[in-house]
C-alpha cells in the first residue's frame, strides 16, 4: 500500500491547483483506510502511521480553507498546504510499517479519539501558521480572521483530545494526569493557544504579533509531537 | 485600595503574563529530572512530593503553581466582572469555570491522592484500610501470534462478590480504583496491580464538561463571523 502514500506525497507536493490537492487527499485517505482495514483499527501507532495520519489530517482540515473564496486568488496557499502534507508523508516513508496488534491498554475508543483529535488540531495549527505567513506577506485582514478561525477550531479539537486523554488515562492508568515531558508540552501547547485566543482581545494594534504567534504555535506543535517523542523519554514516545 | 486590587486582577495583561509564566516554568520542568520516569513525581501525591523534594529539584514547579494560583484568581475575577455587564456571552466564562474546576481537581488529587503497586500471585489477597480483604481468585491471559499478551484479566473477590479487572476496565471499590497492569502466566500466574485514589477525578470531569460546552457555544457564536 506504500505506493498510495508515495502518490499522495507527490501529488500534494504538486498541488498548485485545487483539483490536484483533492486527488492527493483522496490518495492519502485511501492509504489510511487500507491501513485501517488491514489493522482493524485506526492507524495511530508508530512513526509511519502517525506521520501518514498527520499528512492526511492536514489535507482534510485544509480542504475548507483551500476552497474558501477569500483565498481563491492566492494560489500558493493551496500549494503551501499541499507542501506541508507532502512533507509529513515523505517523512513517514523511511519508517517500517508496524502491523502489531494493539497493546491491551491502548485498545479503547478513548485512545483513538485522543490521538485522532490531537492530529486534527495539529493540522489546523499548521494551516493557521500558513495563514499567518500569508498575512505577513501582505494579505489583508480577512486572512487573519481565517487564521483565528483555524486556531480556534484547532484549539477546540485539542481541548477535546485532552479531555479524551484524561478519561482514557483514568481508566487505563488510574490517573487523568501524569508528570511526563509529553503531558507538560501538551499543556504548554494548550496554554499557548489559550494565550493566542486571549490576545485577540487587545485589538488591531496586535495584528502582526497575532500572525507571528500563529507561526510560533506551529513550532511548539511540532516540538510537542516530534521533538518530545524523539528527544525525551515519555509514556507517549513512539 | 480594594478597587486597585480588583483592577489588577481583572487585567488581561496580567493573565497573558501569567500564562507565559506557566508555559516557561513547564518547559523548564520538562527538561528537569523531576519529570523523568525516575523523578518520583508520579509515584506520590504532588503535595507530598513537594514537601520532600529539594528546592533545587522542584523550584520550577513551585513557580508554576504560584503562576497558576494567581491565574486562577485572575480568571475568576475577569469572569465575575464580565458577567456583571449585560449582553455578554456566557461561553468564555463557562470555559473559565471549567478551567477553574480542573485546577481545583488537581489540588484535590495533589492533597488526597493515593497510589500503591502490588504484585500478587493467584490465591493471594490484599487489605483495605477498613480491614476488608480482596482475594485474587483467578488470573488469565491470552498470548497473541507475536508472543505478546493480547489480553489479560483477574477475578477479584470482595465482600460483595467476584469482579473482573482488565486493562481499561478497573474495579472501583470504596473510593479506590484497582487496576491490573501486567500479568505473567508461568511458572505461576502473577499479576501486577495498582491501587489508586484520585479525589479530583469527578471535579476534573465536570470541569472538562463545562469547558467543552462553553467551547462548543463559542464555536457556534463565531460561525460565519
Amino acid at each position: 500500500m506504500k505506493p498510495l502514500l508515495i502518490t499522495s506525497a507527490l501529488l500534494f507536493a504538486a498541488s498548485v491547483r485545487r483539483p490536484v490537492f483533492v486527488v492527493a487527499l483522496a490518495c492519502s485517505l485511501a492509504y489510511l483506510a487500507s491501513r485501517g482495514v488491514a489493522l482493524g483499527r485506526l492507524p495511530l501507532i508508530g512513526p509511519q502511521d502517525t506521520l501518514a495520519f498527520f499528512s492526511g489530517s492536514i489535507g482534510l482540515m485544509a480542504l475548507p480553507f483551500v476552497y474558501d473564496r477569500r483565498l481563491s486568488g492566492v494560489r500558493w496557499f493551496c500549494w503551501g498546504c499541499g507542501g506541508l502534507a507532502a512533507l509529513f508523508a515523505v517523512l513517514a516513508l523511511p519508517f517500517p510499517t508496524l502491523n502489531m496488534p494493539l497493546p491491551p491498554v491502548l485498545d479503547t475508543y478513548w485512545f483513538e479519539l485522543h490521538v485522532a483529535l490531537a492530529f486534527f488540531a495539529y493540522a489546523l495549527f499548521g494551516i493557521a501558521a500558513l495563514l499567518g505567513g500569508l498575512f505577513l506577506r501582505g494579505a489583508g485582514r480577512p486572512v487573519l480572521d481565517l487564521q483565528y478561525r483555524a486556531a480556534l477550531v484547532g484549539y477546540s479539537f485539542f481541548s477535546l483530545s485532552m479531555v479524551c486523554g484524561g478519561i482514557w488515562g483514568y481508566y487505563a492508568w488510574g490517573t487523568y494526569w501524569l508528570w511526563t515531558a509529553k503531558e507538560l508540552w501538551t499543556s504548554i501547547l494548550w496554554m499557548f493557544y489559550s494565550l493566542y485566543l486571549h490576545l485577540r482581545l487587545k485589538g488591531p494594534a496586535w495584528e502582526r504579533g497575532f500572525a507571528w504567534l500563529g507561526i510560533a504555535g506551529f513550532a511548539i506543535t511540532l516540538f510537542t509531537y516530534l521533538g518530545v517523542s524523539m528527544l525525551m523519554r515519555s509514556s507517549h514516545s513512539f | 485600595m480594594l478597587k486597585k486590587l480588583y483592577a489588577t486582577f481583572c487585567s488581561l495583561n496580567l493573565g497573558l503574563w501569567l500564562m507565559t509564566g506557566v508555559m516557561v516554568t513547564l518547559a523548564i520542568g520538562s527538561f528537569s529530572k523531576a519529570s523523568s520516569e525516575g523523578g518520583g513525581l508520579n509515584d506520590m501525591p504532588l503535595l507530598f512530593w513537594l514537601q520532600r523534594a529539594p528546592l533545587g529539584y522542584s523550584w520550577w514547579l513551585w513557580l508554576c503553581i504560584a503562576c497558576i494560583a494567581v491565574l486562577f484568581v485572575n480568571a475568576l475575577v475577569c469572569s465575575i466582572d464580565a458577567l456583571r455587564k449585560k449582553g455578554r456571552s456566557v461561553a468564555p466564562h463557562l470555559m473559565h469555570a471549567g478551567f477553574l474546576l480542573i485546577v481545583l481537581a488537581h489540588l484535590l488529587s495533589a492533597y488526597g491522592g493515593f497510589k500503591q503497586q502490588l504484585q500478587l500471585p493467584q490465591g493471594d489477597s490484599f487489605g483495605f484500610p477498613d480491614g476488608e480483604r480482596v482475594v485474587v481468585e483467578r488470573i488469565t491471559g491470552d498470548v497473541g501470534p507475536m508472543g505478546m499478551m493480547s489480553g489479560y484479566r483477574a477475578d477479584l473477590r470482595t465482600a460483595d462478590g467476584v469482579h473482573g479487572v482488565q486493562p481499561n476496565h478497573p474495579l472501583f471499590h470504596k473510593g479506590y480504583g484497582i487496576y491490573i497492569k501486567d500479568v505473567a502466566l508461568s511458572p505461576v500466574p502473577v499479576a501486577l496491580f495498582e491501587v489508586h485514589r484520585e479525589p479530583g477525578a469527578l471535579a476534573a470531569f465536570v470541569g472538562a464538561l463545562l469547558f467543552t460546552v462553553g467551547n462548543l457555544m463559542l464555536l457556534a457564536q463565531r460561525r460565519g463571523r
